[in-house]
């Protein structure tokens, strides 16, 4: 899974946004949300580790995202869940500018993470 | 104040089980004990909703796995708590144990409320708080089989919509012609109580004043029964679901200052100076002596704990957001945000001709709260808008093309 996959130009995602990477696209087990949130690119597995809910889709504020469904929040950064009531971290995946585009290392953990 | 070494948590719903987790997280060394009947720490809001339908499993109920428990030190005691020693702090247990304890949490929720009418005490009415109870509903929640709900609220609702969809022919029936008004608003309200019957429940408007058994069946008599000019309901089941009445034995015998709740200041902490209330028990009692509502929501459940935990440290309080909630039903997600009980005026936008976000504001422009229908980020949105004290423009709200998102920045 070493191999970037080109997902969009910077500019795509507006701020406090993401965009959906979808499963098939990715070669991974569920969709990828990757997020623009304060000037930094995150990518994290999209479906909530509490129910069926994309995280994609839900409230992004600085380097957190709230589930649209039950509010359990993630880091951006980490997977961690922050709240209840989800209890389980969700994965993180690599992303990388390069040449004003967004490639993203799907499997890899972004830097710092075990994943 | 010193920091204690022996915590008991008398209940391990979500107010006294999010406690346990922000202590650890806090980097309270002490021990922790959470003592409940029901023993593994479990979320209730599915048991109406995915977990009654079958869709949620039994192993996803739970919080979190035993191996939390080990992990973060805390001690799991399925028992129940028959008193507290106000001076010693000495908790008994019905198995006859007793436990020390240096801080003690009252997190002991309440049951659900029975009727005070005619065969209101059957044993075969149902009732709806427990992993068992809904175990139990579930069984006659199959086609062929008729359940009477009394309370068109929000646990009644959610289990007419979770029925009926499993085929059961259902019968709501509340005396309010508009349930949910005071939590979402009227216009939101009326039509989330409209799906009902459009999706095949029969709702009464009307008071139910007795039950009784006739041929292994329930009879519901509403509004006097036939006799009197009411009506009468046979059904296979009665669930009733008008609400819980917290318990609070325990406080009370402490000598706990209570009204109708348990009495807390603004950090969780009883008239004892040892002891906490948190969950649907607990009800605020401001400096100046006035009382707050006790909330039976489940994020004010979680808050609550949070900010006893914090207390309990000695740390500054959690600021905690407008409070927040959530209801399915019919495959639609309702959120509501603040409060839309006070007067003001109701700003609703529309979706395909549908009410979709209803926003009260404060006669200065302030949003007081709102309710959504699939709205989750529009709800996010104005709860930033209350928290931050952001006046919107009347006219954006209003528009449904307007991001609300970029309103509240």
């Amino acid at each position: 899974m070493a191999e970037p996959i080109k997902v969009g130009a910077a500019g795509d995602i507006e701020d406090e946004e993401a965009l959906i990477v979808p499963a098939d696209t990715a070669g991974w087990d569920d969709d990828i949300a990757v997020f623009f949130s304060d000037g930094k690119y995150y990518a994290l597995n999209d479906t909530c580790s509490h129910e069926d809910a994309s995280l994609g889709d839900g409230w992004i504020e600085g380097d957190e995202v709230e589930c649209p469904i039950h509010s359990a929040k993630f880091s951006l950064c980490t997977g961690a869940a922050l709240c209840l009531p989800a209890s389980h971290p969700v994965r993180t995946h690599k992303v990388e500018i390069r040449n004003d585009e967004i490639w993203l290392y799907v499997g890899v953990p972004a830097d710092g993470q075990e994943g | 104040m010193s920091i204690p070494e022996n915590l008991v948590i008398v209940g391990g719903g979500l107010a006294g089980f999010s406690m346990a987790q922000e202590l650890r997280k806090r980097g309270f060394g002490g021990a922790i004990t959470i003592v409940d009947p029901e023993g593994l720490p479990y979320d209730r809001p599915p048991l109406s909703k995915e977990y009654l339908d079958g869709r949620q499993p039994a192993d996803k109920l739970p919080f979190s796995d035993e191996s939390w428990f080990t992990e973060n030190n805390v001690t799991l005691v399925t028992d129940t708590v028959t008193a507290i020693d106000p001076d010693t702090l000495e908790v008994s247990l019905a198995s006859g144990t007793t436990l020390p304890a240096d801080e003690v949490v009252l997190a002991t929720g309440g049951h659900a409320r029975s009727l005070p009418i005619p065969g209101g005490d059957l044993p075969g009415l149902r009732y709806l708080r427990t992993k068992a109870d809904a175990d139990a509903l579930r069984e006659v929640l199959v086609p062929g089989k008729h359940l009477a709900i009394i309370g068109a609220g929000l646990i009644g609702a959610e289990v007419a919509s979770t029925a009926v969809h499993a085929g059961a022919e259902v019968t709501l029936i509340d005396p309010v012609p508009i349930p949910g008004v005071a939590g979402m608003g009227e216009t939101i309200a009326l039509h989330l109580h409209k799906l009902h019957e459009a999706h095949g429940v029969h709702t009464l408007v009307a008071q139910t004043t007795a039950f009784a058994e006739r041929d292994g069946k329930f009879v519901v008599e509403v509004d006097g029964g036939p006799d009197e000019g009411g009506t009468e309901v046979v059904a296979d089941a009665v669930l009733v679901a008008i609400g819980i009445i917290p318990d609070i034995h325990l406080a009370r015998d402490m000598g706990l200052d209570m009204d109708r709740g348990v009495l807390v200041d603004e950090s969780q902490r009883t008239s004892h100076p040892k002891v906490y209330a948190i969950g649907d028990i607990a009800r605020l009692r401001h400096a100046d002596g006035t009382l707050g509502v006790r909330h039976e929501h489940w994020e004010s459940a979680t808050h609550s704990g949070q900010t006893a935990a914090a207390a309990l440290l000695g740390q500054d309080l959690p600021v905690h957001p407008a409070p927040w909630m959530w209801t399915d039903r019919y495959g639609l997600h309702v959120e509501a945000v603040g409060t839309m009980r006070e007067e003001g005026e109701l700003v609703v936008r529309y979706r395909d001709g549908v009410p979709a976000i209803a926003v009260m504001l404060a006669g200065d422009g302030h949003v007081l709260g709102a309710a959504a229908i699939d709205g989750g980020n529009a709800i996010r949105a104005i709860r930033r808008m209350i928290d931050r004290g952001i006046i919107p423009d009347r006219e954006k709200l209003a528009d449904p093309t307007v991001d609300l998102k970029k309103l509240a920045r």
